[in-house]
């Protein structure tokens, strides 16, 4: 057993009387966690997280405005993954958030956390939005010092169905957040998330979505702004299994110091899902040598009539631009910080994002930016 | 005001470029150099103001007796120095207003002075956008993405016009302008002319001081100012061309 990857984990988990699903712990003792020589974990080791000795607690939630939002007390497994199966094993409660048939909902913010300590937070979560029915709901997700929250989400569009989802993952300390979305969209259903990642240890987001209908869209993106020795991993996994639909996946990354961030991103088409558009375009800004930008696209498309296309680029700010603005009086540092702010804003452009939400995600990027409050967007 | 001795200067890469210029512009004064493609007209705007990629070799430029060589290119626009380019950058994603405001207040901390809040700002920006013809739209845009060259030359000028410099060097702001939208800058130019600015006008064609007359105009030619005159030079060079000025 001893050479199954996180057994020692997992043993004092067991120890701690911190199992309650005995099922897919033994999966998860069967097999261990998954180490960097399987492909999806390449870029990311999670031997420091396994080394760690954590205390279940349970997620806390901060939600005030809407009635459809509340505790999931179901822990139920959604996937294989082993990630999966330890929030399924030692469980904890997540959120519900329902969204009745052709409600237009005002945005809906909810704060998981801030958790302290070395906590390990386990939440299985779940959105279903109706028929017709449009919401935005904004997730923060954060903690103060080395606690692991691990969640997995699961996602039901109905037909006509449009979920706008912020996930904003900021972390004052060394912790770590690994966060898994599984969504299903029905005929004309639309989900539209932007993941915004910031500080903490190591921050692995999967995004995977089935586009089971006709007329659905699924569009994924991803700002990542990390420095000093954070790791980021965002994976998505975008599935057309209809006709007729699309997707659009846009990563924008700023890594500084020794950071690395990873995009692995994939798209599949399976072999009867004709008349597919499936974009993704990945840009990394790397401000220092050491700093690492990894993107692995993976297509595989099994039908003849689809558009699916890739790109990556890897550079430094655009000299003539900062040279430009120092030439109008702007310094250097300030110049830097308008050019990553509007590299790190471009995903907003496909999301027509609430003003208030807008507002909110440019004030955390510009206090990454070190510019807090210093740039707005003039009311003419 | 502008001193400029002995200038040799050229890329980075060793090109020789400029081969000695002198030049002295006074308070209020418009000066027009002039000359042939490659004479080394916009290296001498793009050295003044700071821009990476060449290298002064010997000489010197003050500005009101400040070495501007010692600067950083931010520094030279403090202490009043400000270039019109020929070819404005586009910068995606930062709003026109936004950048001008931040321009603009980084100017006024240097100078001690309060920086605008967004509705101080805005009072101002509108009303000199408006005696350029720039709506709102245009400010609303990212910094010069999606404007006409017109529209490019008259940001330039607002931005002059906002940050109202001592020197203010025009390169090629002809280049790619229709008649009409040459007027409407030049307009905005002669409207801030004033007996404590001075200007530098580089050119290739003489149209432009039609509408800019300038006191000075000096002849470039393979680096070198080979003649200096009143703005009848402007006049003979349109007729003769440059062959004539070429250094021996």
């Amino acid at each position: 057993m001893t050479d199954v990857f996180g057994a020692e984990f997992l043993d004092r988990l067991h120890s701690a009387g911190a199992v309650k699903n005995q099922a897919p712990f033994e999966a998860l003792r069967t097999h261990g966690f998954p180490n960097r020589r399987v492909e999806a974990w390449r870029y990311t080791d999670l031997a420091s997280q396994l080394a760690q000795t954590l205390t279940p607690a349970g997620l806390r939630i901060n939600q005030e405005q809407s009635g459809l939002f509340g505790p999931n007390p179901s822990v139920e497994a959604v996937d294989g993954d082993a990630l999966s199966l330890l929030n399924a094993a030692v469980g904890g409660e997540g959120f519900l958030f329902d969204v009745p048939a052709r409600a237009k909902l005002k945005p809906v913010f909810a704060r998981f956390g801030p958790m302290v300590g070395s906590a390990l937070v386990n939440a299985t979560n779940r959105i279903t939005v109706g028929e017709g029915a449009q919401a935005v709901l904004v997730e923060r997700w954060g903690q103060t010092d080395d606690s692991w929250m691990n969640s997995d989400t699961a996602i039901d569009v109905a037909d006509g169905g449009h979920l706008t989802r912020v996930i904003l993952v900021e972390d004052g300390g060394h912790g770590t957040q690994t966060h898994r979305t599984f969504t299903a969209l029905g005929e004309n259903a639309r989900y539209d998330a932007l993941v915004v990642t910031l500080g903490g240890g190591l921050h692995r987001i999967e995004q995977h979505v089935d586009i089971n209908k006709p007329g659905a869209h699924a569009g994924l993106s991803a700002i990542v702004l990390k420095k000093g020795k954070e790791h980021s991993d965002f994976v998505t996994n975008v599935r057309h299994l209809a006709e007729d639909t699309t997707s659009d996946q846009q990563v924008r990354t700023v890594v500084d110091d020794e950071a690395t961030a990873v995009f692995q991103g994939g798209i599949k088409v399976a072999q009867d899902s004709q008349r597919i558009e499936g974009d993704q375009l990945s840009r990394a800004l790397m401000l220092s040598d050491r700093a690492q930008a990894f993107t692995k696209p993976e297509l595989e498309i099994y039908a003849d009539d689809v558009k699916c296309s890739h790109g990556a680029t890897v550079g430094d700010l655009d000299e003539d631009a900062l040279f430009y603005m120092r030439a109008r009086g702007v310094d250097e540092a300030a110049a830097r910080a308008l050019l990553i702010l509007a590299f790190a804003r471009e995903p907003f452009e496909a999301l027509e994002l609430p003003e208030a939400v807008e507002t909110m995600l440019d004030g955390k990027i510009q206090e990454w930016l070190g510019v807090a409050g210093r740039f707005e967007e003039l009311d003419l | 005001m502008l001193d400029i001795k002995g200038l040799q200067a050229g890329l980075e890469d060793g090109t020789e470029i400029l081969k000695g210029i002198n030049l002295s512009i006074g308070a209020g004064e418009v000066h027009a150099i002039m000359g042939p493609n490659g004479s080394g007209k916009s290296t001498t705007a793009n050295i003044l103001s700071g821009k990476p990629g060449y290298e002064v070799t010997a000489g010197s430029a003050t500005l009101d007796g400040e070495d501007l060589f010692e600067m950083e290119p931010e520094e030279r626009a403090h202490a009043g120095l400000f270039q019109a380019f020929q070819y404005p950058v586009e910068i995606p994603g930062v709003q026109a207003s936004t950048f001008l405001q931040t321009a603009v207040n980084a100017k006024r901390k240097v100078k001690g002075l309060p920086e605008l809040d967004a509705l101080a700002f805005v009072r101002e920006l509108r009303a000199k956008a408006k005696q350029l013809g720039i709506g709102n739209d245009m400010l609303k845009r990212a910094v010069n993405v999606g404007f006409s060259g017109g529209e490019k030359k008259r940001f330039e000028t607002l931005q002059m016009a906002l940050l109202e410099p001592k020197l203010a060097v025009l390169d090629e702001t002809d280049s790619g302008l229709d008649v009409d939208a040459l007027r409407v800058v030049a307009e905005g130019v002669n409207a801030l002319r004033a007996p404590d600015r001075s200007f530098l006008v580089i050119t290739h064609y003489q149209r432009l001081l039609d509408y800019i007359v300038p006191d000075y105009v000096h002849i470039l030619s393979d680096g070198k100012i080979v003649k200096s005159g009143d703005k009848s030079l402007a006049l003979e060079v349109e007729q003769t061309g440059y062959a004539e000025f070429e250094a021996a």
